[in-house]
């Protein structure tokens, strides 16, 4: 069954289209992961999903039933785990997760047992009484992700749930993820951390400009690619880079530049031999190249070569 | 949705009045407010009228009665002076009033036409008149005496004594003088509606603190929908005012004992009618911020002036014409002439209009808020 369908999504602002024409099924224990740089409708595109906003057009799907009249049930099978904390600082994580949850209806001890078993899945029982302003960045996240699971949603939207924590809450995280969805829960999952992507997501949709520009499992989409390599050069420093004169090369596609660890993406056509005049023309250009690597085709490899920018971009 | 309600009116109350210092801002300042009134208008009494004499007829027996005559009044202090000092004691406001007697008065008395006596004041003073008409009808008494004593000095005395000695038959009846507790009353309502609005600001303003801190926008994903959240906070509002309302009469009339001359349950209807204008206002102050900052200042640039030109913390009637006609526009002086008019002693349904006018604010500015809050499209601050 489709936990998620969308049918010709659309969402215009005046003259401009964020989310063109979407269409989209999520199936019943998925884990999918909803790529796409700033800009690229991913958070309108949810933002609808969770009736934030009214779509310009096209149909939103919850379990078979129509999300944008049938309200109430959409929003009792949905949580939403937002990238920015919405919690309450200064009620105790147990009266955070006991106020969102209780928005869904729960009352009583049904109420109180959810609250607890929502805070031991996301290890935060021992701090039930504790304020979240006492918490760390992780400690936060957790409750975060508890508000929201506490009323057991059948479809939960995780946007970028493991931005800036440290890596064992982030591990906390993503086994959470996991967890979640083996109990049977369907997770649409956003993140800029495409190895976590890689890791956890069963199948992954692209978006960029508002459509989704590829769709499919990991394996499937590094398939789409197969006549490219992925050259990374690391040089000394960026300063005497001449991008325009590096394209002029023939076979390659997309340049692009990390700058905090000098690093040069280029992505080339399989078939065209052009690693030596590549490295030539660095060379000549008085550049000192500190490392060479050619990859095989990964899911940034993917992204880069549909949208031409990097996911952080 | 009510189920819905309730649990957002429970939560939000909880929450709220979890800081004892939030019991302090909301019950604990229309109490100060009802002591600060008290303390302004309880203290008012009549202060005494400092009167200066100048006594140039001597030792004459009518002159001296008529300077004990002057005495016995009540609310008067009397400085005998010259005349030099007279003028200066008036220049200077250390003499409200005086009264001359040249040389000659009382002869003049006893002939039947008072003359050589004057009264001094600043021009246009208002106590000159009580002394004036006190003196006026003592001086008709005594110059009535010397037209029948016919300059008999003796026959003059004789009458004089028989007059201060008559025996008049006095009836009194006590009356209670209820101005100054309906002036207080008056205005503790005055400070109490502006508590009112300020709180009424402070509590919608948690709609603008939810989306600050983006629990809001998780709300909203919830089944709760904008338009249960929004009354959720008008009921809390409505039940804080109504609280507040409460607590304020109740410290007016039992602890403060200040008699407000209208029944009570009169007070509380046209209070709580302006409880709901509160609650508009501030969901249309609201409405139009972007944040609790924006709000705060708006609340300071509305709520403080318009309180002030309707007449909350002083009497209306010391303002200028043009700022009167202005307060006509404010929700603050319909409520302050309403409880003026039932003061007055008219009936409820004699200020009918006044409660249209009200209830006309209300759905003004519950209206605008709908029509802000309907377009406010931004979601951007969640996912």
């Amino acid at each position: 069954m489709n936990v998620l369908e969308l049918r010709g999504l659309t969402k215009k602002f005046g003259d401009f289209i964020a989310v063109d024409n979407m269409s989209l099924q999520i199936r019943e224990g998925e884990i999918f992961g909803f790529l796409g740089s700033n800009g690229a409708g991913k958070s309108t595109t949810i933002n609808m999903i969770s009736s934030l906003l009214r779509p310009s057009g096209g149909e939103i799907r919850i379990l078979d039933r129509d999300a944008t009249k049938q309200t109430r049930f959409a929003k009792m099978n949905l949580g939403i785990v937002p990238q920015d904390l919405a919690i309450y600082e200064d009620m105790t994580a147990f009266e955070n997760v006991s106020f969102f949850a209780g928005l869904y209806g729960l009352r009583g001890n049904d109420l109180k047992e959810r609250v607890q078993e929502a805070l031991e899945f996301v290890g935060l029982s021992d701090k039930a009484k504790s304020f979240p302003k006492n918490f760390s960045g992780g400690m936060k996240r957790r409750l975060n992700i508890a508000c929201a699971i506490a009323h057991k949603p059948k479809l939960i939207i995780m946007d970028e749930p493991t931005v800036g924590i440290d890596p064992q809450s982030r591990n906390y995280i993503l086994t959470s993820v996991r967890k979640l969805n083996d109990s049977g829960c369907t997770i649409i999952y956003t993140s800029h951390y495409m190895e976590e992507v890689e890791e956890i997501c069963s199948r992954i949709a692209i978006v960029d400009h508002g459509k989704i520009i590829a769709e499919g499992t990991k394996e499937q989409l590094k398939a789409t690619i197969t006549d490219v390599k992925d050259i990374r050069i690391e040089l000394k420093s960026l300063d005497a880079l001449d991008l325009e004169q590096l394209k002029s090369i023939p076979g390659i596609r997309v340049l692009s530049v990390q700058q905090d660890d000098n690093m040069v993406r280029i992505q080339s056509d399989a078939a065209v031999d052009n690693l030596n005049r590549i490295l030539k023309q660095l060379i000549d250009s008085g550049m000192e190249i500190r490392a060479v690597e050619e990859q095989a085709p990964n899911l940034e490899t993917v992204f880069l070569t549909l949208t031409g920018r990097n996911l952080r971009d | 949705m009510w189920n819905d309600i309730w649990f957002l009116v429970r939560m939000t109350i909880l929450t709220t009045f979890r800081k004892r210092g939030n019991l302090l801002l909301y019950f604990g300042l229309p109490i100060v407010g009802v002591l600060v009134a008290s303390m302004l208008y309880g203290s008012q009494s009549t202060p005494d009228l400092r009167v200066g004499v100048v006594n140039e007829d001597g030792n004459q027996v009518i002159a001296a009665d008529t300077i004990r005559f002057v005495q016995g009044l009540s609310h008067v202090k009397l400085v005998n002076t010259t005349k030099e000092d007279l003028k200066k004691g008036i220049a200077a406001s250390k003499l409200d009033t005086g009264i001359i007697l040249d040389a000659g008065y009382s002869s003049s008395v006893l002939k039947g036409k008072a003359e050589h006596i004057s009264i001094e004041s600043v021009k246009g003073a208002q106590v000159t008149a009580y002394i004036k008409s006190m003196l006026y009808g003592y001086i008709d008494n005594v110059t009535a005496m010397g037209s029948i004593a016919a300059g008999d000095t003796g026959k003059f005395q004789q009458l004089n004594e028989t007059y201060q000695a008559g025996q008049f038959k006095l009836t009194a009846e006590s009356v209670n003088d209820k101005s100054s507790g309906q002036q207080m009353s008056y205005q503790s309502i005055g400070f109490l509606i502006m508590f009112m609005m300020t709180s009424a600001v402070n509590l919608s303003q948690l709609i603008l603190k939810n989306r600050e801190n983006r629990t809001y926008f998780r709300i909203l994903t919830s089944p709760i929908s904008s338009r249960t959240y929004v009354l959720s906070n008008v009921i809390v509002n409505l039940i804080v005012m109504i609280i507040q309302i409460t607590v304020a009469l109740f410290f007016m009339k039992v602890v403060f004992r200040i008699d407000a001359g209208i029944p009570v349950g009169e007070m509380v209807f046209i209070l709580g009618l302006f409880a709901l204008v509160s609650v508009s206002i501030s969901l249309a102050i609201v409405s139009f911020s972007k944040s609790t900052a924006a709000a705060g200042a708006l609340q300071n640039l509305i709520v403080t002036p318009t309180c002030l030109i309707s007449g909350c913390f002083f009497p209306r009637s010391i303002m200028p014409e043009a700022l009167r006609k202005l307060s006509d526009f404010m929700p603050q002086n319909w409520v302050l002439e309403s409880l003026g008019k039932l003061q007055a002693g008219e009936a409820l349904y004699s200020i009918g209009f006044n409660i249209v006018i009200l209830l006309a604010f209300a759905v003004v500015f519950f209206l605008l808020a709908t029509y802000k809050f309907g377009r406010n499209n931004d979601a951007r601050n969640f996912v």
